[in-house]
């Protein structure tokens, strides 16, 4: 393979393979479609680090994204601002978490993070009714609504303080084998 | 530590202002936000200053805000370490807008330990700055429970990163201490941001190269170098391996576009055609290559006539195609090569890996699947969101059927209390009714088939005698086979047709219930476009590889033609997905799914074809004038007639095989010991699982003790923070918890009294403190205290 490419310096892309799950080509292919977001914005020679963010519109834009009903908040979360404005690390990193090769409980923690909404550490019941909004588009009235964010802190609430923690979070996870779907990067090397 | 301390803070504020001390604490006192304080309204904790409304987040995109907007405002503030929060930003902003000089509070107010200003390039502090922004506003995986509002704690910023720089180094030397392929898996799964990571990376390196400073600086660069090269050439390895993976993009595909449930089945498929291929490489080696070798000699040969590739019989009977094409002789004269020893233990062999492997599997996937498995709506809720599904008008079916699925399982608790008796005999008469119904089509075709059968031997025996030309009886051969597919088409609608009148509500339950009656299949009830019934393939599989493991006996090469169709079938079935099928509505519980088909497999398919194998072999007597073991009385006399001859040779290196079979095949008494350690075992397992269920249940009892033990230190913490803030206001200068140590020994625990405090409904009533974790902040107070002691002690 070579070192042909010149965007990075071989020592950047030692760390970005390092700190993510992705290969070399990988990264560049990554590195690729981050740039077609924006090509005037974001230049072709990362040697120098420069400091350039995509804005969020763009990246809720991408394909994998585009129909994810929580794609402003896995921006949110991921992005060094918290607004969804994405360096190209942030990308890198959600791209890393999201894709397959993340572990399950890394996955969870950052789950649990876009579920909650208010970012108190906490998935309170109206982070669940946010969530819920997301998923079934408004369609389930008030009461019922309410009511399945009871049932859920009822089934999934340990130490009993009306709200899911990580904790109680990442038990529930343990008993859900199929978690490991949250991951929409599968695509991504077909579309690369 | 020191380095981040008085000098260099990372805001402007703070230089600019005058003495850190009065700042910090005027700033304090005026905007401290005190989330133990109940009593006054959230704006009134100073949150308004720098919390506008118009820096909130922007997710009103439904502009519906059903929960108090209270809560809105102050959610700034009730935050911990793990902010990324964009009304962080925004009120930053806001600020620097109003050239305010409070920009530095936020990060010692009780908000977070690190408010890192993400826009500014902090000039001015070159090395702290950047990496407390570096650290950024993710949590570090050092503080579970939610970082640690220290600030809530009143410590100071400097306690907060002396904390986290302390954390960071442990981390470090944790790091170091691993291999290097431990050290970038421990890494990659750090719960931070890249930035972060790279951060500890290259601490971890420096502190690597440190050490090794004092040896050949080269020779470390250069067996750097060749790790890092055979690093890079792994993970190349690894990538070409994946991409020689069969249908690997398709499958990527058909995830996508279809979900995980539809991905299941062609998983299972592939799963299929695996066993397949393991088996046809077997026997194909084993038997018919030396059978291939020295073709036996065959008697009344047969024409080939086109009819054969529809019969499979006529001209393919005498080839190794069947197991008339094999001989009984020894091949070869030094060394001999007994076929018919290669025929039985080349089968036999085959099918007890089989046997194994799918045991394993199955247990595996139990394993991981099954056990302790979440169901109902939390579950629904947060876990069953297919996010590999990135097709718009899937994921808007999703939405729809979990919908759906939502609001059935609500009506079904509302159902379920309401439903009266006679409601309740009428579904179980409708229950039993079609159970009779398809039982009794079941029993009925069967006895059909079997009396066709017969029927049509007598008839070909008839026609033996009569001068039927041999291809008009080939083509009769047929008629049986037409006859049973027949059926299988046909019954399978009748079934779907009585499942419209029965309505269980669990999509998972009936699959289970039509699957039990062999030959039922479940179609949802659609109009229009077709979903992709998952169930009714999966059972023809599981169908025709019954039929492979019956037939591997009586043809070897049978695996040969599975994998054909197999493969024939994986491109058809894609190929009407795509162009017919729309995704399933339910989101199918794809893992456990999976466990079904495997068990499926296991248990009626693998063990019935294995069964009938097994009987053939020990009790049939094989044909006379063809086949590998012509002239014995059962196939398994072979391996008796050879035990004997091994035993009148009398080598010492082969009487081992003949005192095995002797006493372990032959003798009953070993299999009945065998059986009872089994048992034995199987209820010491028993016993083993009944206690771990006691201890889970124990376990959870303690967690939900933890839970109230965190309420009770937190409406304790709440009272010394309000008797702190009394005393607070009137000392200029900064004090963190002092004597509030002592007062928590005064307080008496009031456990009941304080328990109530910690509502359930904390969302409800309104911002209160979220709990911290309560070792943490033992352990912190008790350093302080110490600290202070000290102090106090000069």
């Amino acid at each position: 393979m070579g070192n042909k490419q010149t965007i990075f310096t071989a020592q950047q892309l030692d760390a970005y393979q390092d700190c993510t799950f992705f290969t070399r080509k990988e990264i560049i292919r990554l590195f690729h479609r981050y740039r077609d977001l924006a090509p005037q914005l974001i230049p072709l020679d990362y040697t120098n680090k420069p400091d350039v963010k995509v804005p969020y519109e763009l990246i809720g834009s991408m394909p994998e994204l585009k129909e994810n009903p929580f794609r402003q908040r896995i921006a949110e979360v991921f992005s060094e601002d918290g607004e969804g404005n994405m360096t190209l690390d942030d990308f890198l990193d959600m791209f890393s978490v999201l894709s397959e090769m993340a572990p399950r409980d890394l996955k969870a923690y950052y789950a649990f993070k876009i579920y909650d909404f208010n970012s108190d550490d906490y998935i309170c019941k109206s982070d669940l009714e946010k969530t819920l909004n997301k998923l079934t588009r408004n369609e389930l009235s008030e009461d019922e609504s309410r009511l399945v964010c009871e049932k859920v802190i009822d089934e999934a609430d340990l130490d009993n303080d009306g709200r899911l923690s990580l904790e109680d979070f990442q038990h529930m996870i343990v008993r859900a084998p199929d978690f490991l779907r949250f991951s929409p990067c599968r695509v991504i090397r077909m579309l690369v | 530590m020191s380095h981040y301390n008085r000098e260099g803070l990372f805001n402007p504020a703070y230089h600019d202002s005058g003495t850190l001390e009065i700042d910090r604490s005027s700033s304090r006192k005026s905007d401290h936000y005190n989330p133990y304080d109940r009593d006054t309204e959230p704006w009134q904790r100073g949150v308004a200053d720098w919390a506008p409304p118009e820096a909130l987040p922007p997710y009103n995109e439904q502009g519906r805000y059903p929960w108090d907007s209270r809560e809105e405002n102050w959610r700034p503030t009730d935050n911990m370490a793990m902010d990324l929060l964009p009304q962080q930003n925004d009120s930053l902003r806001w600020q620097h807008n109003h050239g305010s000089v409070n920009y530095g509070y936020q990060t010692d107010s009780a908000v977070d330990y690190i408010t890192a200003p993400q826009e500014q390039q902090a000039p001015w502090t070159p090395h702290m700055g950047e990496t407390l922004r570096q650290r950024g506003t993710r949590k570090m995986s050092l503080f579970p429970g939610g970082g640690v509002a220290l600030g809530r704690l009143g410590m100071t910023e400097e306690d907060v990163r002396d904390e986290i720089e302390s954390g960071e180094q442990d981390l470090v030397k944790e790091l170091f201490a691993m291999s290097s392929r431990d050290q970038i898996q421990a890494i990659r799964v750090l719960q931070m941001s890249l930035q972060n990571k790279r951060d500890i990376r290259r601490q971890v390196l420096a502190c690597k190269s440190s050490k090794r400073g004092l040896k050949l600086t080269c020779l470390t660069d250069c067996t750097d170098q060749v790790s890092r090269s055979f690093r890079r050439f792994g993970a190349n390895l690894v990538s070409v391996r994946q991409a020689m993976t069969l249908w690997r993009g398709t499958m990527k595909e058909i995830g996508g576009k279809f979900g995980t449930g539809v991905l299941s089945y062609f998983v299972f498929l592939k799963w299929l055609l695996m066993f397949n291929i393991f088996s046809f490489l077997v026997n194909f080696g084993f038997i018919t290559v030396p059978q291939l070798v020295q073709l036996p000699n065959i008697t009344d040969q047969m024409d080939f006539k086109g009819l054969e590739l529809l019969t499979g019989a006529g001209y393919f009977n005498q080839t190794v195609l069947y197991y008339g094409g094999y001989s009984n002789e020894t091949i070869g004269t030094q060394p001999t090569y007994d076929m018919q020893l290669a025929y039985f233990f080349t089968i036999a062999a085959y099918l007890v890996l089989c046997g194994f492997s799918l045991i394993y599997s199955m247990a595996r996937s139990f394993q991981k699947n099954f056990v302790l498995s979440a169901s109902g709506n939390a579950w629904c809720l947060l876990c069953s969101w297919d996010f590999s599904v990135t097709n718009e008008k899937a994921i808007r079916q999703r939405k729809n059927n979990l919908r759906i699925q939502l609001k059935e399982s609500l009506s079904e608790k509302s159902q379920g209390d309401h439903m009266t008796m006679s409601e309740k005999f009428k579904q179980f008469g409708i229950h039993l009714g079609t159970w009779l119904i398809s039982t009794g089509l079941a029993v009925a075709s069967c006895t059909a088939i079997y009396f066709l059968c017969l029927d049509y031997l007598e008839a070909i025996n008839n026609s033996e005698s009569q001068d039927f030309s041999s291809l008009l009886k080939q083509a009769s051969t047929l008629l049986l086979p037409f006859v049973v597919s027949l059926i299988n088409l046909v019954i399978p609608l009748l079934y779907s047709l009585l499942n419209k009148i029965e309505k269980y509500s669990n999509p998972r339950t009936q699959i289970y219930v039509i699957i039990l009656s062999v030959i039922g299949t479940k179609c949802l009830p659609s109009l229009g476009v077709p979903e992709f019934d998952i169930a009714r393939n999966v059972l023809d599989l599981i169908y025709a590889q019954t039929l492979a493991w019956i037939g591997i006996y009586f043809s070897p090469l049978l695996p040969a033609l599975q994998m054909i169709k197999l493969f024939i079938t994986f491109y058809l079935k894609k190929v009407s997905l795509y162009q017919n099928c729309q995704p399933p509505r339910r989101s199918g519980r794809a893992a456990q799914m999976q466990t079904i088909f495997i068990a499926l497999l296991f248990f009626p398919s693998f063990v019935g074809a294995m069964s009938m194998v097994a009987y053939t072999v020990w009790s049939l007597k094989p044909s006379k004038d063809c086949g590998p073991f012509q002239g014995l009385s059962t196939t398994f006399e072979a391996v008796a007639l050879w035990m004997e001859r091994l035993n009148i040779q009398n080598l010492p290196e082969s009487m081992w095989a003949v005192w095995i079979y002797n006493n372990m095949i032959k003798s009953e008494l070993f299999f009945y010991l065998i059986s009872l350690i089994i048992l034995v075992l199987i209820y010491f397992f028993w016993q083993v699982t009944q206690g771990r269920k006691l201890l889970i249940s124990i376990l959870r009892e303690q967690i939900i003790n933890e839970g109230k033990d965190k309420a009770f230190l937190l409406g304790k913490l709440q009272k010394l923070q309000k008797a702190k803030q009394t005393t607070a206001s009137s000392q200029p200068a900064y004090t963190q918890m002092p004597q509030s140590y002592d007062r928590i020994q005064e307080i008496e625990p009031d456990y009941e009294q304080s328990l109530p405090s910690m509502p359930r409904t904390a969302e409800a009533t309104g911002p209160n403190g979220p709990p911290i974790t309560s070792a943490l902040i033992q352990a912190m107070l008790a350093r302080r205290q110490a600290e202070e002691d000290e102090e106090e002690g000069y």
